[in-house]
């Protein structure tokens, strides 16, 4: 069969939940993955559930977040993470059970009272703790911690599992999958797309660009000029221990996140940099921002000290000029969406459900206008290029 | 657990060794005579690596120095003005794709700067999972050597199994310590005439050697079993016993073995995770199907300053081993300007030359490696623990294996854990891969940084204000 | 032979043994007929020492308040305190 109601390019957490919603509807839809799916950005996240409102993304980010534009999402994230292991009858080990926000200079303390009233105007539980309140709630904080905000709906989930469970769930309702399978061209024929792989093509009125660190080639594949571009970004991992830490434990004005996996090890990451990306082969871990995401994680959550480092490793996510999400309708391409940027494991329930409902012209659950596509397009050609990694040829280098 | 934060120790150099077994002692020997000054790293508390591993004097006094000449290389080393580092492991490389990254036995950061690079890290056993091989008593054959060099008498019963020569010069050294050995199992039939074994009489002394060990294994009625393998180990808490079956229709039993100690490998595995955090290219050998540097005979990596040599490099063996060290050495030597005499040159590579030939016949009268893990590996009950450390068994990674859509290595690890313990693929690695079922993405465990389990205090000498600080 | 050589007391798990001096760690606890050295998290089950040369981690023991010690790699001296039957995560 080579005509689908939808094709997928990309197979990690963000397609793999666009296929699972379409799919629920009845759809015929089809993966496209050029690698093993799960691998890149998906594969190599921290699995983080960020609900309340966060700052700074990662170390060297040049622009802040629109913190209080996000709420809304985060919050709807929140709801949909509740049910997801019920609606796909899989374990993904997600642990909903609070995170603090920490602060220590009096400047991020400023900014952690600012993005309180913001989650209490957007009606989101978070509650300011002076350092020693939060110690008393979590005694692993160290000294140099002077507030934090408790969210009891922060949480984490394993991203290891999600992806591989919303795929197989869509392979139960008939979803096909194609891994190792790189998109080659996107052609516009009558209403719909043509999509070509090194295998041959596909025929589908709906084609959803859910490519990560290649959004930007695939979306020249169209004709399409959108400004993101990958970035890599590092993960620490010490071994197991016995389970001390339930909580996701970040930082208001440095990268830093902390929490517990399942398993028992101590997931340590915060958006340091990677020393290089390597979107053919695997990316290059800094020793430099081992070190530097370390000495925080440590400074923070002193605990930490006395644990093993078992490995770390480095990998790409799709960043935007603005540093918020795109989800939609590419504009002039009917038929074609984008969806990433920002925080794309936590909102991939949203996502999935937002994209199924715009898909089929239905209200989506919250106001994604703000994150529209058409901010990042012009058409190829007409605007500087520098910032997209597309290739010259306009094929995707897949 | 100590909480140093201390700056690094920072030591530099022309040359770095990194392993003090017969190719590193012999790198190092070599670049130290030609002028140079060079430090030579190991993780073991004394340099000797695996093959030249030395028990303190006390115990070789009255338990025997079962290979002498390790001692006079190491002595010859020490006198040589070589730096020795004993004691220290490397863990990675830092950044600027030079420097190595150690831990010193007081857990002190260190950081090692040298114009040339020798990894020369050796080897490990390769292992084939098998139900039950995660209970005690179940070891390595190369736990066996160590144990009985050190005068321990390691068990009452004993099966030595896999395949490779190793397998009985081990059966004689547990002999020795009176451990009955019940059966050596070979999983090919080396050990009858054939073509290839007629090649190893161009190395009589090689025979000679493999006759002896023959002779005593056939005085002590040790039965060799050829085309056999251990098909599952038995027991509660500790090996109770074993199960050997044909390798070649392994649904027929050759015998049940009461033991309390199981030795069981496959031969060696070059350790070449350093080479490759240095950004060397690499190669899947299709023999053993193990990752290899790409070398020139001498042993230069892809990136210039960076030498491998000694099994790192592929497993030959202890001349091989040495030889290969030396020969980097000259290279360095020539390379800096410090031509060494012609003939020394010329003769080291008649020397490799000539072991290279040895090591080919040596190995074609064993089955190939890679072979032999698909095959055993295809066979593995579902219940067999692959992963030891996260305890993944078969049937979770056949199914991991066959996800929807395709899957690879580090997929079927991500999927599963396997490989995701504190060894980090290391014993199960071989078994992965072949549990894959082949088609496209990544076929292997690439390296992975830290490669040993690192104290954090270790790397927080690393950051920021400590590089300002040194 | 192995009984004339010089002998050093450890403490093992709490108990006081005599053990050969100059040995590793691993061959003093071999020798003394112990093998379980630590305890696999996920199983729960004993673990021994495997590989005897540093790379499998089976083999972790507490040295003198020093967790994740390998047995095989250290070498025993008088009156050295050795801790076994640990799971990985323990030692914080």
């Amino acid at each position: 069969m080579n005509t689908f109601d939808a094709v997928v390019i990309g197979a990690g957490v963000l397609g793999a939940a666009t296929a699972f919603e379409l799919a629920r509807t009845g759809m015929s839809v089809l993966v496209l993955e050029r690698g093993a799916p799960n691998r890149e950005g998906s594969g190599t996240t921290a699995g983080n559930l960020h609900i309340q409102a966060v700052h700074t993304r990662r170390p060297g980010q040049e622009v802040p977040l629109d913190s209080e534009g996000l709420l809304p999402a985060q919050k709807a994230a929140d709801t949909l993470w509740a049910e997801a292991e019920h609606r796909l009858e899989a374990d993904l080990e997600v642990r909903r059970n609070g995170g603090f926000m920490v602060a220590e200079t009096p400047e991020q303390r400023e900014e952690l009272y600012t993005k309180h009233v913001w989650e209490q105007r957007a009606g989101l539980n978070t509650e300011l703790l002076d350092g020693d309140t939060a110690r008393a709630a979590l005694p692993l904080l160290g000294p140099t911690v002077t507030a934090a905000t408790w969210c009891p709906h922060d949480g984490y989930a394993n991203p290891l599992k999600a992806a591989p469970a919303y795929l197989a769930a869509a392979n139960r309702l008939g979803t096909r999958i194609k891994a190792f399978t790189p998109v080659t061209g996107l052609e516009r024929r009558g209403s719909g797309w043509r999509v070509y792989t090194p295998d041959g093509h596909h025929d589908a009125p709906v084609v959803i660009n859910t490519a990560g660190p290649w959004i930007s080639e695939v979306c020249a594949l169209a004709g399409v000029d959108l400004r993101m571009a990958p970035v890599a970004i590092q993960m620490h991992v010490t071994a197991r221990e016995r389970p001390v830490l339930h909580h996701l434990v970040q930082h208001i004005g440095e990268g830093l996140s902390v929490k517990q996996v399942t398993a028992g090890n101590l997931l340590v990451g915060g958006g340091w940099p990677a020393l290089g990306m390597n979107l053919q082969g695997r990316s290059t871990a800094s020793v430099e921002s081992l070190a530097g995401n370390m000495a925080q994680a440590t400074r923070v959550l002193p605990f930490l000290a006395g644990l093993r480092l078992l490995r770390m490793w480095a990998g790409p996510l799709a960043a935007t000029p603005d540093e918020m999400p795109v989800i939609g309708p590419v504009p002039g391409q009917a038929g074609l969406y984008v969806a990433g940027g920002t925080y794309a494991f936590t909102f991939a329930p949203l996502w999935g459900e937002t994209l199924s409902r715009m898909v089929r012209g239905e209200p989506t659950r919250i106001d994604v206008s703000s994150f529209a596509p058409d901010r990042l397009t012009a058409t190829c050609g007409s605007t500087d290029r520098t910032t997209s990694a597309h290739t010259e040829k306009g094929t995707a280098p897949c | 657990m100590t909480t140093k934060t201390g700056p690094p120790t920072v030591h530099t150099a022309q040359a770095a060794v990194v392993g003090a077994g017969p190719a590193g002692l012999a790198a190092a020997l070599e670049l130290a005579r030609g002028g140079l000054d060079v430090l030579l790293l190991d993780e073991q508390p004394e340099p000797g690596g695996q093959y030249y591993r030395r028990p303190g004097p006390e115990v070789l006094r009255t338990a025997g120095d079962h290979r002498p000449e390790g001692a006079n290389l190491i002595s010859r080393v020490r006198e040589s003005g070589v730096r020795l580092l004993t004691g220290h492991t490397v863990w990675g490389v830092d950044d600027d794709r030079r420097t190595l990254l150690a831990v010193d036995p007081d857990g002190t950061p260190v950081q090692v700067r040298a114009d040339w690079i020798v990894a020369a890290t050796g080897a490990y056993e390769r292992s084939v999972p098998f139900p039950g091989w995660q209970l005690p008593g179940v070891v390595t054959p190369g736990l066996a050597q160590h144990m009985s060099a050190e005068g321990v008498r390691l068990g009452r019963r004993t099966v030595v199994a896999g395949s490779g020569p190793f397998l009985l010069p081990v059966a004689c050294a547990l002999l020795e310590r009176g451990v009955r050995v019940v059966a050596v199992a070979e999983a090919g039939r080396p050990y009858a005439p054939g073509v290839a074994a007629l090649g190893a009489l161009r190395f009589p002394s090689r025979l000679v050697e493999l006759a002896s060990y023959f002779a005593r294994l056939t005085r002590h009625g040790v039965r060799v079993h050829q085309d056999t393998v251990v098909a599952e180990a038995h027991g509660g808490d500790h090996v109770e016993s074993a199960t050997l079956v044909r390798f070649s229709d392994p649904g027929r039993v050759v015998a049940r073995h009461e033991v309390d100690v199981l030795c069981v490998g496959y031969g060696f595995r070059p350790q070449s995770d350093l080479p490759q955090l240095f950004g060397c290219s690499m190669e899947r050998d299709p023999v053993t199907g193990d990752t290899v540097p790409r070398l020139t005979p001498v042993g230069r990596s892809s990136v210039p300053h960076v030498y491998v040599v000694g099994e790192a490099a592929g497993v030959a063996g202890a001349p091989t081993a040495v030889a290969r060290g030396r020969a980097a050495a000259l290279d360095i030597l020539a390379g800096c300007g410090r031509v060494p005499d012609h003939r020394t040159r010329r003769a080291a590579a008649v020397r490799m030359a000539s072991l290279t030939r040895f090591t080919r016949l040596t190995s074609a009268l064993y089955p190939s490696p890679a072979d032999l893990v698909t095959a055993l590996t295809r066979e593995l009950p579902g219940h067999t623990l692959v992963c030891r450390c996260e305890c993944v068994t078969a049937d979770t990674l056949r199914e991991a294996a066959s996800a929807p859509g395709g899957s690879d290595v580090p997929a079927i690890k991500g999927d599963t854990r396997a490989g995701m313990g504190l060894c980090q693929a290391r014993e199960c690695g071989p078994a992965l891969e072949a549990l894959r079922t082949g088609g496209a993405g990544t076929g292997t465990v690439p390296a992975r940084v830290p490669l040993r389990p690192l104290p954090v205090t270790a790397v927080l000498g690393f950051s920021d204000s400590s590089r300002e600080d040194s | 032979m192995a009984d004339a050589a010089p002998r050093v007391p450890v403490t093992l798990d709490g108990r006081r043994v005599l053990v050969r001096s100059g040995t590793s760690v691993a061959a003093a606890l071999l020798e003394q007929g112990h093998w379980n050295f630590r305890v696999n998290r996920v199983s729960g089950q004993g673990r021994g020492p495997y590989c005897g040369m540093g790379v499998c981690l089976e083999c972790e023991v507490t040295v003198n308040e020093r967790t994740h010690v390998r047995a095989c790699l250290e070498r025993v001296c008088e009156g050295m305190r050795i801790g076994t039957g640990t799971a990985e995560e323990e030692g914080t």
